[in-house]
């Protein structure tokens, strides 16, 4: 469904990634884990066209898409959860809900009960401003804002970031579901244990290359990324 | 001596000091008492709590918009010239409140040379009138789309910048629209001014009467708001509340930014267009006096001073700064100390102006 070849993208003369390979299947669940600054992010950002590739492709359901821009990308169906969630402070979580369905507001009613069925605690805040809600359910906003558009693929970016540990079992408990219901998913993550867990798939990345990649099983039991990542 | 000057007195008795070759002995002395009081006072009265407006604004617009046209309606009927020629001005300048408080308020893109596309508005009209022999009608859309373009042929080049080097830009576009007014002798008469403009007629009948004139403003600024709250609520508004809420987080919902800013732009100095062709068509004058720095000062001050991106507000905004200073005519030299000191203590008090769109408080 979604394939970076070969893929180099740099902030100014800082080279993030070096030529990546990486696949998405459809139905899948797919993690990139690494330590900081191995690319990870830049992956997704490149992915999500708010960073430009220097070189090589990105292919979606058969047509290139690299370098075209952000909003175009989301048109075609990948919606993003950036990292620190960015939802919109002010304005109501119905609103940031709504502003989530923009480019696509096909079933609108249909698409907001389900969002409201995956997080209840979004309908009973729904009229309360984005910025009152704590961390775990800003991130739950930003990942319903997503869904909202009814993407065929959603990237997530470190959805685990600074929440408690009972939010990132919810968080990660609805990314299963949202696979189960037939949604692709690219995850980004720090937490490398949980993700693998949930992963189909993943790849190691480190300094901008993809060091290892298999199946999540494969990965949790493989002695180096037990070392560096499982601190074991 | 070190703590001395430091202090509040030193403070005070060094601006007063300084203000003295200025102006006579007592009012220098009147300076220092003030700012004497205010540096003590200012701890102090942040502790106050100011209680949220002291009546709730009804529910629905319905029954207030009424009652607002009604009022206006009527006002020639009972007011003196004077009042009129002010409420003419007033009304001149809600349509440009409104037009900046798209770029500002709705989009959230500092604009500190808005007085720029008021000035190529009323410049198209009166020279288009004195040159071309164009009537006020056709040129009204003129003017507000060439207002407009030039609105487009900023934005292309200073959206790409943010914050204060957005506001730098826009800023420097102003001097540049003015400078080149003043200095284009052949052209735009220099400082001398273009006279002689003709005042719309209607239907054969001049509206050059004050009473005319004012239905006439009147009617545009009920345009106005009647499409900008339009927009507003469109989709396209949408995108700007997001816009100024967070870019980035815009961008990955879809939304095109550089378009919608640049959509902002174009809609905004359209009304300032608006504004510029009613000014040339009132005072019959124009000149690059009319348009300075201070114009486009005055016009944020109204938008900020009503509430960041409210419509009602940025009316409310223009009525105050505008009957303000001819109820302080006698003051007119204290009109901009005053001025300031009022939105200071805006700032610390309702931050999100008289009626302000959002709380701004609620988390960030």
């Amino acid at each position: 469904m979604l394939r970076l070849s070969g893929l180099h993208t740099s902030y100014g003369p800082v080279k993030a990634l070096k030529g990546i390979d990486i696949e998405v299947r459809e139905g899948e669940i797919v993690c990139l884990i690494g330590s900081n600054g191995a690319g990870k992010s830049t992956a997704l950002m490149t992915i999500s066209g708010v960073l430009k590739p220097d070189r090589g492709e990105i292919e979606f359901e058969g047509q290139r898409i690299e370098g075209a821009a952000p909003d175009k990308i989301v048109g075609l169906g990948i919606s993003q959860v950036p990292e620190g969630r960015r939802i919109f402070p002010r304005l109501s979580v119905l609103e940031n809900l709504e502003l989530g369905a923009f480019t696509n507001n096909a079933g609108y009613g249909k698409k907001l009960d389900h969002i409201f069925s995956l997080f209840p605690v979004l309908k009973e805040r729904s009229k309360q401003p984005g910025g009152t809600l704590s961390g775990g359910e800003q991130q739950m906003l930003a990942i319903g804002r997503a869904l909202m558009a009814a993407p065929k693929m959603l990237l997530l970016d470190e959805p685990s970031l600074g929440l408690a540990p009972i939010m990132v079992s919810k968080i990660f408990k609805t990314i299963k579901e949202i696979n189960n219901e037939g949604g692709t998913v690219l995850l980004v993550e720090q937490n490398a244990r949980a993700a693998l867990r949930l992963a189909n798939r993943a790849y190691v990345l480190e300094s901008g290359t993809v060091k290892l990649h298999g199946t999540g099983e494969d990965l949790l039991h493989n002695e180096e990324v037990r070392k560096a990542y499982l601190g074991e | 001596m070190k703590r001395f000057l430091h202090s509040p007195v030193a403070v005070a008795l060094c601006a007063a000091l300084l203000f003295l070759p200025l102006k006579d002995l007592k009012s220098a002395a009147l300076l220092f008492v003030f700012i004497l009081a205010g540096l003590y006072a200012a701890p102090r009265i942040r502790r106050i709590k100011i209680p949220p407006l002291p009546f709730k604004l009804p529910r629905t617009e319905g029954p207030l918009q009424i009652l607002a046209v009604a009022v206006f309606a009527l006002l020639p009927l009972a007011v003196k010239d004077y009042y009129m020629d002010v409420l003419i001005m007033f009304g001149i300048y809600a349509i440009l409140a409104l037009g900046l408080n798209v770029i500002v308020g709705f989009t959230g893109q500092l604009n500190l040379g808005f007085a720029a596309f008021y000035a190529i508005g009323a410049y198209t009209y009166a020279l288009l009138n004195t040159r071309l022999g164009l009537g006020f009608w056709p040129s009204l859309p003129i003017a507000a789309c060439f207002a407009s373009l030039s609105g487009l042929v900023l934005g292309v080049p200073a959206l790409r910048l943010k914050g204060d080097y957005l506001a730098i830009v826009t800023l420097g576009f102003g001097e540049i629209v003015r400078i080149v007014l003043n200095n284009w002798d052949a052209f735009t008469k220099g400082p001398n001014g273009i006279a002689g403009i003709a005042p719309p007629s209607m239907a054969g009948i001049s509206l050059g009467k004050l009473q005319h004139y004012y239905y006439l403003v009147f009617l545009m600024l009920i345009a106005a708001v009647f499409v900008i709250r339009r927009v507003e609520s469109s989709k396209t508004g949408r995108a700007w509340l997001a816009i100024k809420e967070n870019e980035i987080a815009a961008s990955t919902m879809g939304i095109d930014t550089t378009a919608y800013k640049l959509y902002a732009f174009a809609f905004g100095t359209f009304w300032a267009g608006i504004a510029g062709t009613l000014f040339a068509g009132k005072m019959q004058f124009v000149s690059p006096e009319s348009f300075t720095f201070m114009e486009s000062v005055l016009i944020l001050s109204m938008v900020i001073l009503g509430g960041i991106g409210n419509v009602y507000g940025a009316i409310l905004g223009a009525f105050i700064l505008v009957i303000m200073p001819e109820l302080l005519r006698d003051a007119q030299l204290y009109r901009m100390l005053v001025l300031g000191i009022c939105l200071v203590a805006l700032m610390i008090f309702r931050p999100q102006g008289l009626i302000g769109a959002k709380d701004a408080s609620a988390g960030r």
